[in-house]
């Protein structure tokens, strides 16, 4: 895809100042990255780019990688080759610590929030790294998950699995970021709240946050994003527009059940 | 509700939780005991009331001095055996200074340097205490404090830090071979001699049903101290954005990386403020009981172990009372045992507690 993308270009004869142009469009660029955890290779020569205010969702079958994927954005895994840049900066090998300053905030599958800590401790965290704490931002989540301002005094591990959901993206969204990574936000969830969660971030989305999700529910992720991936074994295989994918006979059969 | 239904609910309890009926049945037993004593005039009100002061003092020192093992055991994920040899350091660091503030002009410097080392100079003779000589304690307890914190901090650099990703039993046996060297290295410098290192300080004797309790200056200097620092403590675990990310990074450290909560920060400053009130608790704790030797800090380590256990490991307010409880134990098993076995006893009574709550008194709440 991008190679050809790259002959179109040189066919045309793009001006020269054009090009650092188009690669700034890309927000998040994933380049050719071999990762895994200690000798363990689990991605090989993965792509992936995500535009500004973009929503790209990761699926694939069990075990394809796609957690490794977003792990390796933040700087959670042994990235044994490739590059990650981010608004056009080389982001590769820096410290979760460091890349969540660039702009970039993670919410993991698993025990994504301090359960002993109060829900507004929670959140309080999140803007850990500012000097001044950001009052705004914290209107704003309170705006977005009123649930969270409800409870800001209660211990997060006494609320239900879709709540400590809500509050491990609000706490996220304490340093507005232009790319949230969502690691299976529906993991975990009842059936009916399902939907709900993908309507939050269909609006954390429309409201300027580019999005890079990783999803079991592939077909609900599909219909709610722009653009998806395809991985299998730890490497792309298909790469389109949501709607695309959902309608492609060959990734229905092989990775969507039929 | 019937007898019958009433005997099988009491059944049923007795089944699920054999140990806090004999637990129950125990104490039942030695409060009747007690109470027997009191009426037969065998013990005397102010004799218990004594004991239970003793052991209060005796529970502030050890709680005071459990809080930075439990800070760096719930953050680090280790149990630090040098613990105790911090204390001693904190304590002869401290005591030095107050020998030479109190002392200067009127003994060999050399000797105050040295607290006394082989009876050149004597605490009491300087008049130590915090009446006699405020200035030289408020002085000491702070040094202890300052000294304290460069010692963990600079152990930390050096030793631990290196091998902060390895398991816990790494670094505890490393923390044990710290905890050998720091003290044979005071016992080199300060020799082995256990000094007097203050003067009778005044006491108030408070009459109590049929006697009086004594309670002396120092016991009131450590009350203030103790319970002011443990105060200082909560308010900052719970107040300030520092301690609420030790409190994150003690629930779940992963988390607190991933969430921007720059760690190693967060683990000197655990060093700092578990050094800094490590340091102190030795200061008051020798200050209390007014005798100073290099294996002090280790013997009352294996105490503050049990404390911090009873308590609830990596909890510190479980350290706190833990230490309350383990303090009062110790001397308030005299009243049925010899006392040569006070400590037996509140190891005994550590174990049977953890037989009944094994996670410890504070488990589940986390609280750094």
């Amino acid at each position: 895809m991008s190679a050809e993308d790259a002959a179109g270009d040189a066919d045309a004869a793009v001006p020269e100042e054009t090009v650092p142009d188009r690669e700034s469009e890309a927000l998040l660029e994933v380049r050719e990255v071999d990762a895994g955890y200690g000798d363990l290779q689990i991605l090989t020569d993965v792509d992936l780019n995500v535009a500004d205010r973009e929503y790209v969702t990761i699926v694939g079958p069990n075990g394809a990688g796609k957690s490794t994927v977003m792990k390796s954005v933040f700087g959670l895994t042994n990235l044994m080759g490739g590059t990650v840049t981010f608004e056009g900066a080389d982001i590769t090998g820096l410290r979760p610590e460091e890349i969540i300053r660039e702009g970039i905030g993670y919410v993991p599958q698993n025990d994504n929030v301090f359960a002993s800590l109060t829900v507004r401790e929670n959140l309080e965290m999140g803007a850990y790294i500012l000097d001044d704490f950001p009052e705004d931002a914290l209107e704003a989540v309170f705006e977005r998950f009123p649930i969270l301002e409800e409870r800001a005094s209660q211990k997060a591990g006494t609320m239900s699995g879709g709540q400590q959901q809500m509050l491990a993206m609000g706490r996220a969204l304490m340093l507005e970021p232009s790319l949230l990574l969502l690691d299976e936000p529906s993991a975990g969830l009842a059936p009916d709240l399902v939907d709900e969660m993908f309507d939050r971030i269909d609006a954390i989305n429309d409201a300027g946050t580019a999005v890079l999700m990783v999803e079991q529910n592939a077909k609900e992720a599909l219909r709610r994003c722009d653009r998806g991936y395809v991985l299998a074994n730890g490497q792309n295989r298909y790469m389109d527009d949501g709607d695309v994918l959902l309608n492609d006979e060959q990734v229905r059969q092989e990775f969507l059940g039929g | 509700m019937g007898i019958a239904e009433t005997y099988t609910r009491g059944r049923q309890a007795a089944v699920a939780r054999p140990g806090s009926i004999i637990l129950g049945l125990v104490v039942a037993v030695l409060l009747f005991d007690l109470g027997v004593g009191l009426a037969t005039g065998d013990n005397s009100f102010s004799g218990v009331g004594s004991l239970m002061w003793d052991g209060l003092m005796r529970g502030l020192v050890i709680g005071l001095a459990g809080i930075g093992l439990s800070m760096t055991y719930s953050i680090l994920n280790f149990a630090n055996f040098a613990h105790g040899d911090y204390i001693t350091a904190g304590a002869f660091s401290g005591w030095a200074t107050t020998y030479v503030v109190a002392g200067l002009g009127r003994a060999d410097i050399g000797a105050l340097f040295l607290v006394g080392a082989s009876g050149s100079v004597f605490g009491g003779t300087l008049g130590i205490g915090v009446t006699g000589t405020p200035l030289a304690v408020v002085a000491g307890a702070l040094v202890a404090g300052g000294f304290t914190v460069a010692l963990a901090v600079v152990i930390d650099r050096t030793v631990f830090k290196p091998i902060r990703d390895e398991s816990g039993i790494t670094l505890l046996i490393t923390s044990i071979g710290v905890a050998f060297a720091l003290r044979y290295i005071m016992q080199f410098v300060f020799s082995s001699s256990v000094r007097g290192t203050t003067a009778q300080p005044p006491s108030v004797s408070l009459y109590f049903v049929d006697g009086v309790v004594r309670i002396n200056a120092h016991d009131i200097a450590l009350v203030v101290v103790a319970g002011g620092l443990m105060l200082g403590v909560h308010l900052l675990l719970q107040l300030t954005t520092l301690g609420k990310a030790m409190r994150a990074m003690a629930d779940n450290e992963d988390l607190a990386q991933i969430t921007g909560i720059p760690t190693e920060r967060v683990v000197r400053a655990v060093w700092i403020i578990g050094g800094g009130l490590t340091g102190v608790a030795g200061y008051m704790f020798v200050l209390w009981k007014g005798t100073l030797g290099f294996n002090d800090g280790w013997l009352l380590l294996l105490l503050i172990f049990a404390a911090v256990i009873l308590g609830g490991i990596g909890s510190v307010y479980g350290a706190i009372v833990g230490g309350l409880a383990i303090g009062l134990t110790a001397s308030m098993s005299v009243i049925w045992i010899p006392s040569a076995f006070s400590r037996a006893a509140a190891f005994f009574v550590m174990i049977v507690i953890l037989l009944v709550k094994p996670e410890g008194i504070f488990s589940g709440r986390s609280t750094a």
